[in-house]
């Protein structure tokens, strides 16, 4: 997947997550910009990512992340792994 | 040795200093090896007999890692991370616990036997969990190499291998290859300004705050009931002495470190200045926090959302998440967290209890913040209105919890606490202090209050260390600058005179022994 794909998907887990349609991510925002998005909404939406784009992360890229973008890029490398060991 | 001492500031600073420097010039490796060796000699010159137990640690870790490295296999891995978890905990374990079991269990039996009391080894906290993450992060195939020099210097470094900052491999390693160890005015300067406020920290305002905390701590202990103006000023007090202390040590470690080339990730950043208990532990004992996180709250907390979503059962979902959920997700790895962390920080049920304390109020916390928005929906006003009460619940919070981290047993911090809330009733100050006074405002109690007024005005109104210095970068993971109608620090002559008669200070304060809270960790 790209990264442009996943950050769109990711948009609508987090507008689904904080219930905010208007919310957007760009590949700067941190959890700073999105109200709410604190420790433990974090595993809520790791956990829904998992669901959504079936992948599994490890928690040591959890906390590697610090922006949206980051989180992008990981499940589009994530999935692309994923393809191909398939 | 001791960082606020004569022969830690004037003979071993000095000698490693010049040694760093003149060897950096043959190459970084001689550096490096220098303050490998130097950091030897600083644990060493606390007690030589324990030099062995840091090495052999450090060598069995480093064998289990190269071997973990070499086996591509994952579930080797696996295998050989919990054979290393398991090692370093019965190490730790057996030093830190076996005393605490033993007179347990002897309790529960109702026995009367003492047993020989096992002498703590300085730093065994800290190095083994540092060595740990590092290779749950290899067994998580994050790292492809392991030089058994940069293993040595990432665990024993002088400034952090006591009492922390607990540092983290991703930040050190990349540092050790990269770092310029010859002298440069820039890492000088700004080492001597974090190593003199943070011994001015120490020396002078945690020190002074001891004078008078620890009498009436002895006094609670030994049965005397501290009536309310008392008991409080003795755990405020401690809170503030707490936080100058570790603090000051960790502004030190880390104007150590940068002297050399050097930077360690920011440990504090004026958490009595937080307004949630969450935030206080965003900004209290930093390099704690983000271990405890990311190797135990996050493991636990993924392991049981993912449970429940393999169930069908309803996870996290922001404003919608249910309580169920919330229980099962949050209140349950929090409190095991806490606890944990509890333990970690002694033996003794005391820290127990303060641990619960903490993985309570974090638990109540976040439950205020899911439940908020339905009782108070409009944020700004809330975050505009109610931050003072929040500011007040949560340093309530911290210094009780920190009433227990002092006392020497759970009855002792009992009776501050129950002094607060007034159960001990109104009497005259302690007799640690001399012959009973009817005054009870004037004497100790009086210059107690001064020293809580300076210390609360220092700890909630000026920036701290790393703020002033924020443009030289002073520590890693620093979070973005808030507007600040401050000065900064700037290299110029008014500046120079403060840090100097801070200096002064600071050194004149080193004519008694006393060792930082969090050494005994």
């Amino acid at each position: 997947m790209e990264t442009v794909t996943a950050l769109a998907r990711l948009t609508d887990l987090f507008r689904d997550m904080f219930g905010d349609d208007t919310l957007i991510l760009t590949p700067e925002t941190t959890a700073a910009d999105v109200p709410g998005w604190d420790s433990m909404a974090h595993i809520g939406l790791m956990v829904e990512a998992e669901r959504r784009f079936g992948v599994t992360f490890q928690t040591v890229e959890m906390e590697e992340l610090t922006n949206a973008g980051e989180f992008a890029t990981l499940i589009a490398r994530k999935t692309g792994a994923e393809a191909r060991a398939r | 040795m001791i960082f606020n001492s004569y022969p830690f500031l004037f003979g071993f600073l000095p000698v490693v200093l010049a040694g760093t420097f003149l060897l950096a010039r043959l190459g970084a490796r001689a550096a490096q090896l220098w303050l490998i060796l130097a950091s030897l000699v600083f644990y060493a010159a606390w007690n030589a007999r324990y030099l062995p137990l840091l090495l052999g640690s450090i060598v069995c870790n480093h064998a289990i890692a190269v071997q973990m490295i070499r086996t591509r296999n994952v579930s080797t891995r696996a295998w050989l991370l919990r054979f290393a978890v398991a090692g370093n905990l019965l190490l730790l374990g057996y030093y830190k616990y076996t005393g605490f079991f033993l007179d347990t269990a002897g309790a529960i039996a109702c026995l009367d036997i003492s047993w020989p009391a096992i002498v703590l080894p300085l730093g065994i906290s800290f190095y083994t969990f540092q060595q740990l993450t590092l290779l749950a992060d290899i067994a998580a195939g994050r790292i492809e190499t392991c030089r058994f020099r940069d293993f040595l210097l990432f665990v024993v470094f002088f400034p952090h291998l006591i009492a922390g900052p607990i540092v983290h491999h991703r930040d050190m390693m990349p540092q050790f290859e990269t770092a310029d160890y010859r002298m440069k005015p820039e890492n000088i300067a700004v080492g001597l300004v974090l190593l003199t406020i943070g011994l001015f920290k120490k020396t002078v305002l945690a020190d002074g705050l001891a004078d008078l905390v620890s009498p009436l701590f002895h006094a609670a202990e030994s049965g005397h009931g501290l009536s309310p103006a008392y008991a409080w000023a003795a755990a405020v007090g401690f809170a503030l002495q707490m936080y100058f202390d570790f603090s000051g040590y960790s502004d030190m470690a880390l104007g150590l470190a940068r002297m050399v080339g050097l930077k360690l990730p920011m440990n504090f950043n004026s958490p009595l200045k937080a307004r949630s208990i969450v935030e206080y532990w965003s900004r209290w004992h930093m390099s704690l926090t983000r271990f405890l996180t990311a190797y135990v709250y996050n493991p636990l907390a993924m392991a049981l959302a993912r449970r429940r979503a393999a169930a069908g059962q309803p996870g996290l979902a922001g404003p919608k998440t249910t309580w169920a959920a919330f229980g099962a997700i949050v209140a349950l790895p929090t409190l095991t967290t806490m606890f944990l962390s509890g333990l970690w920080h002694g033996a003794g049920n005391q820290y127990l209890l303060f641990g619960l304390i903490h993985g309570v109020a974090l638990t109540v916390n976040h439950a205020w913040r899911l439940a908020r928005p339905k009782i108070w929906p409009d944020t700004a006003r809330y975050q505009r209105l109610a931050w003072p009460a929040g500011w007040a619940l949560t340093f309530l919070t911290a210094t009780v919890a920190l009433v227990w981290f002092h006392a020497a047993s759970v009855a002792a911090g009992w009776n501050i606490v129950a002094g607060m809330v007034g159960l001990n009733g109104v009497s005259g100050p302690p007799p640690v202090f001399g012959e009973p006074r009817t005054d009870i405002v004037g004497g100790p109690l009086l210059q107690l209050s001064v020293w809580i007024g300076v210390g609360l005005g220092l700890a909630l109104v000026p920036p701290n260390a790393l703020e002033l210095l924020r443009s030289w970068q002073p520590a890693l993971g620093m979070p973005p600058a808030a507007a600040s109608r401050w000065p900064a620090f700037a290299l110029t002559r008014g500046w120079a005179c403060a840090t100097a008669a801070l200096a002064v200070a600071g050194v004149l304060g080193l004519g008694r022994v006393s060792e930082f809270l969090y050494w005994q960790f």
